[in-house]
């Protein structure tokens, strides 16, 4: 028994105690009172003190109860708590790891990591789970009868990235046991703190003042079933009341080799010469030797071996989250290489790189699969069709002239005017159409177009053509276009999205505005602040069924930025960008547990997303307006290949399908690179934000009861007693 | 059994007798079991043969005889001296004695008022019935007696017995034998003798009970309780003291004290029912909260002490 109060119950009990007694002694002195005779009265008393052996006891009953009730109530100020074998009528949640690194074969600790038989680490947590469903309590015949919570009850959540709740709180073994066995492995990095508020909310809680969330009735037991390898479990909190179990699953010194970085890249200035770089690390503590295979679309093309320096461990100091005190900690720092891949490839493809024992090597590298492949979908070599609309811009033309575009084509605003009325037009380059360029590059200008507004009079004025267009300097009228509210004066860029694809290079956090425009959105219009400068919007990104554009509303010349590199890797990343329908996920990474949103071009129709599995079913998924589509959480590492009917994406492949009917295809590698997750050493503590939690020794836990609620009844019982008695004693 | 917390003496008639209650009252008499010679001629019929207007019997005339009373008709028809013998009608003595010990100020209602009253109330029915009624009050004094009153006849001298009624006040310790033995000394005559008291004597009542009965007086003993004491009102942690001594004894009401005490106070009361029965005393105990004029109209007549 453990007692967390003791002090205070000590000082209570050595005021409440001398009180109570002076208490009774005072209440003791007896009232005088005058009767007709004593006679009878003495010889009552003689009577019972006669027949009455307690008698003395009798009279400080009431006393001795007082006293029971208070030593009742200051042993529950105590706190006393006792451990006790029977989990009675407990919840547990058990949560299930089935991250990626839950895939290693070295579940089972009698079979070495090397076997091929061994099992996973997520077999031996769900055996582990199974068996702790078995030792739960069942609950009697009467209390299920009344509907009387007696047994105990256990909820089951899998997560990786995020918590999947698989059977909420039931006492029925058979659910359990079927929800643990449906246990699918995912290829997902783990997240455990988000879990822990999961299942915190499935715990009934109320919110009480001044404590924040509590939970009512019996607190719950957590048990946590991972390898431990749980990045975020600082920030995972359990509620102070419950207690988490730690089932470590794997053995802590499992060597594992891991791609973790994969890209392919096509020269600048070369689109045919293609780089693919592989990044690998190692966690064994001996040096290893590993073959790096490429092949492309299934064809093995390169081998190329890769030696790997010993991991070794790096001593640090970390604060520990229950006492504040700096204590050592042991990281693992992996050993890291890696190689490229040269080739001259004009065509797209798809490139997985696995790496595998060296000649003579045994057929297994390590013990998690997953991250020993990785795909990457190459682009295909492409050159951009660009037209530019200005009345002469030294800068745009010579920075336009250094990029490797396939045709760059300067026209007279007047020309492009006749253009965009669809008249035929004799100019230097030829005739031309919109469609011919991939992107319409207008400096300072804007064509007159005809709008249609919400009565469906016909309007004529400046404004956007359809395809997609990079402004400059010009403010095209909403709804796809801002407000122009007129020349404002020398501004700095304050605020920008740095992931978009068009500004990751494009150097705003120096540059200096002397001209700057007024603009304003119109709330509810398509358009999309990207930079701000102190006046507001400075460039955005406008889009509605025919037309995409990137405005840049100031005058670029009137600033410093075709002086700085970064206009030109603006130009060149935001015609790339306008080209490509948006952020492709082609070369971007796509970890499974993510969800896959890609931006399709406007009118696909019939999209269909099938898995890399071949067994799994292929999914229908319907576009917003916009051209986005969602799919997710990916659960596994591979290439899904979406496919639609409609235009194709720049860098989409169309093929003829039986029926005719043209479907594009864009395939989305999903791979782990995940250099946490690859480690795959099984820790054998889990640090909570709320306290470090040790591993269970293949033992079940034992609960902790708090006494106090029943003492306080107790106490309450004694004093109802006492009430009787003296009751009893006065009354007849 | 508690002090009663203000009591009020009385002063007058009217604090002891209802008028409604004295006008009934005069219905009543005083009854005898026995048929008790008196002192003067009375309204009661006597075995002696006397001097009433019924004729009971003749008897030849001897030496001596009053001239008054020979039958003068039966002289001149028989030529012999004959005397007219008439049943002669002979007061009664009520001796009512009253308990001043302190021990009779208690209870709600007060005993000792509601032994006034009754009191009062026996010596009015004694007056008007032209009894000789006597009236004593034992108590802490010298010998026993506090005071006492004696040989008053008719209506008349109610005043005086409301008067000496008035002037009694309870206190100190009953000496009952002591008393007992002065009336069984100095009585005269026989008749009824009605005694009212708690009969709890700590010295015992069995010595002056004993004394008091004989010699030709039918001894009604009257026993006053309060209300409080037949079931008492009490509970805690008590020291009680007698009232009449000032000792004390300290105890915690319980039930099974109560109990006790109820025990003991019935086999007390059963005692004295029987220690009475064996010598021909009639025992009433009656409680202090009992009406006055239902205990005297219809109780005591029914025991008998009242016709």
């Amino acid at each position: 028994m453990t007692w967390l109060t003791p002090t205070i119950a000590i000082i209570a009990g050595a005021i409440a105690v001398p009180t109570l007694l002076v208490l009774y002694f005072l209440k003791l002195r007896r009232r005088d009172l005058e009767v007709s005779t004593t006679l009878l009265w003495k010889k009552s008393i003689q009577d019972l003190q006669a027949n009455a052996p307690f008698q003395k006891l009798r009279r400080n009953i009431l006393l001795l109860l007082q006293l029971l009730a208070l030593a009742a109530a200051l042993t529950a100020l105590a706190q006393p708590q006792i451990q006790s074998d029977a989990e009675r009528g407990t919840r547990h949640i058990i949560l299930i790891d089935r991250s990626a690194s839950m895939s290693a074969r070295d579940g089972d600790p009698e079979i070495a990591p090397s076997a091929s038989a061994a099992r996973t680490r997520l077999e031996e947590a769900k055996r582990q789970a199974l068996e702790l469903v078995e030792s739960l309590r069942e609950p009697s015949f009467f209390d299920a009868a009344a509907g009387h919570r007696s047994g105990d009850e256990a909820m089951v959540i899998a997560f990786d990235t995020v918590g999947e709740v698989l059977q909420n709180f039931t006492s029925s073994k058979a659910d359990l046991r079927r929800a643990i066995e449906s246990i699918q492995p995912s290829d997902a990095p783990s997240a455990i703190a988000s879990v822990f508020k999961l299942a915190k909310a499935y715990v009934p809680r109320g919110v009480v003042e001044n404590l924040g969330f509590v939970s009512f009735g019996e607190p719950a037991v957590i048990h946590v079933f991972s390898d431990g390898r749980l990045p975020d479990a600082g920030q995972a909190e359990a509620a102070p009341e419950d207690k988490v179990l730690f089932h470590a699953i794997g053995r802590p010194d499992t060597p594992n080799i891991a791609i973790t970085a994969l890209r392919a890249d096509r020269a600048f200035d070369n689109p045919r010469a293609l780089s693919i770089f592989v990044g690998v690390q190692s966690t064994d503590t001996q040096p290893r030797e590993v073959d790096a295979e490429l092949s492309i679309d299934g064809r093995a093309v390169a081998v190329r071996a890769i030696t790997l320096p010993a991991a070794h461990y790096r001593t640090g100091a970390e604060a520990s989250p229950e006492t504040g005190e700096a204590q050592a900690v042991r990281t693992l720092e992996p050993g890291a290489g890696g190689v490229v891949f040269q080739l001259d490839r004009p065509e797209a493809g798809i490139a997985a790189v696995r790496l595998r024992p060296t000649q003579g090597g045994t057929d297994r590298l390590d013990a998690l699969a997953v991250d020993d492949l990785a795909y990457v979908v190459i682009p295909p070599a492409r050159r951009l069709t660009v037209a530019v609309v200005t009345r002469g811009n030294l800068f745009l033309r010579e920075c336009l002239e250094g990029l490797n575009l396939s045709r760059l084509r300067v026209i007279d605003p007047a020309v492009f005017q006749q253009t965009v009325e669809g008249k035929p037009v004799s100019a230097a380059g030829g005739p031309m159409t919109l469609g011919d360029f991939d992107v319409i590059i207008l400096d300072r200008t804007l064509p007159e177009v005809e709008t249609r507004d919400a009565a469906g009079a016909v309007t004529k004025g400046p404004g956007l053509p359809p395809g997609r267009l990079l402004v400059l300097g010009a403010v095209p009228p909403p709804p796809v276009g801002l407000i122009d509210e007129g020349p404002g004066e020398a501004a700095l860029m304050v605020d920008w999205s740095r992931d978009n694809p068009a500004l990751k290079y494009a150097g705003l956090a120096d540059l200096v505005i002397a001209k700057s425009r007024k603009v304003s959105v119109v709330p509810g219009s398509p358009v999309t602040v990207l930079a701000s400068d102190q006046n507001g919007p400075a460039i955005v990104e406008a889009a509605d069924g025919i037309t995409r554009a990137l405005i840049v509303p100031f005058d670029p010349g009137e600033s410093d930025w075709p002086l700085k590199p970064g206009f030109v890797l603006f130009l060149a990343s935001s015609l790339s960008y306008l080209a490509d329908d948006g952020a492709s996920a082609v070369g971007r990474l796509v970890q499974p547990g993510q969800t896959l949103a890609e931006r399709l071009p406007i009118g696909a129709t019939n999209v269909r997303i099938a898995p890399p599995q071949r067994d799994a079913p292929v999914q229908d998924l319907f576009p917003a307006a916009d051209g986005r589509i969602a799919y997710g959480p990916l659960r596994s590492v591979g290439i899904y290949t979406i496919s639609w009917t409609g235009p194709a994406g720049s860098q989409d492949i169309v093929l003829n399908d039986e029926g005719g009917s043209a479907r594009v295809r864009r395939a989305v590698a999903v791979n782990l690179l995940d250099p946490a997750e690859s480690i795959i050493n099984a820790a054998d503590t889990l640090p909570l934000a709320s306290a470090i939690v040790e591993a269970q020794q293949r033992e079940q836990g034992r609960a902790t009861r708090n006494l106090w609620p029943w003492l306080l009844v107790g106490a309450l019982a004694i004093i109802m007693l006492e009430w009787f008695v003296y009751n009893r004693k006065v009354h007849v | 059994m508690l002090r009663t917390p203000s009591i009020t003496r009385p002063k007058s008639i009217e604090d002891l007798l209802e008028p409604d209650l004295v006008a009934r009252l005069g219905q009543l008499d005083v009854a005898s079991r026995k048929i008790f010679s008196g002192k003067l001629k009375g309204e009661r019929r006597s075995k002696k043969r006397g001097e009433s207007v019924e004729f009971a019997d003749h008897r030849p005339y001897v030496v001596g005889d009053d001239l008054r009373h020979i039958d003068w008709n039966l002289f001149g028809r028989l030529d012999r001296l004959f005397l007219k013998l008439f049943l002669e009608e002979e007061d009664l003595s009520l001796h009512i004695v009253l308990d001043c010990s302190g021990s009779e100020d208690t209870g709600e209602p007060n005993k000792f008022l509601f032994m006034q009253k009754l009191a009062t109330a026996l010596a009015y029915i004694g007056l008007v019935n032209l009894n000789r009624v006597a009236l004593t009050a034992i108590g802490a004094a010298e010998g026993g007696i506090v005071s006492t009153v004696r040989d008053l006849r008719g209506r008349r001298r109610l005043q005086d017995v409301v008067r000496w009624i008035c002037t009694l006040e309870p206190g100190g310790t009953a000496r009952f034998t002591e008393g007992a033995k002065r009336i069984a000394i100095t009585r005269r005559g026989k008749g009824v003798m009605v005694l009212l008291s708690d009969m709890f004597f700590k010295e015992g009542y069995e010595t002056g009970l004993r004394l008091l009965v004989g010699h030709g007086y039918d001894l009604f003993a009257i026993q006053i309780l309060s209300p409080q004491e037949v079931d008492p009102p009490i509970g805690g942690d008590l020291r009680l003291k007698d009232i009449e001594d000032g000792d004390t004894a300290e105890l915690t009401i319980s039930a099974p004290l109560l109990k006790a005490y109820k025990a003991n106070l019935n086999a007390y009361v059963q005692r004295l029912h029987n220690f009475c029965a064996q010598r021909d005393i009639v025992h009433l105990m009656v409680k202090s909260d009992a009406p006055i004029d239902v205990l005297v109209l219809d109780y005591l007549r029914r025991r008998g002490l009242l016709k």
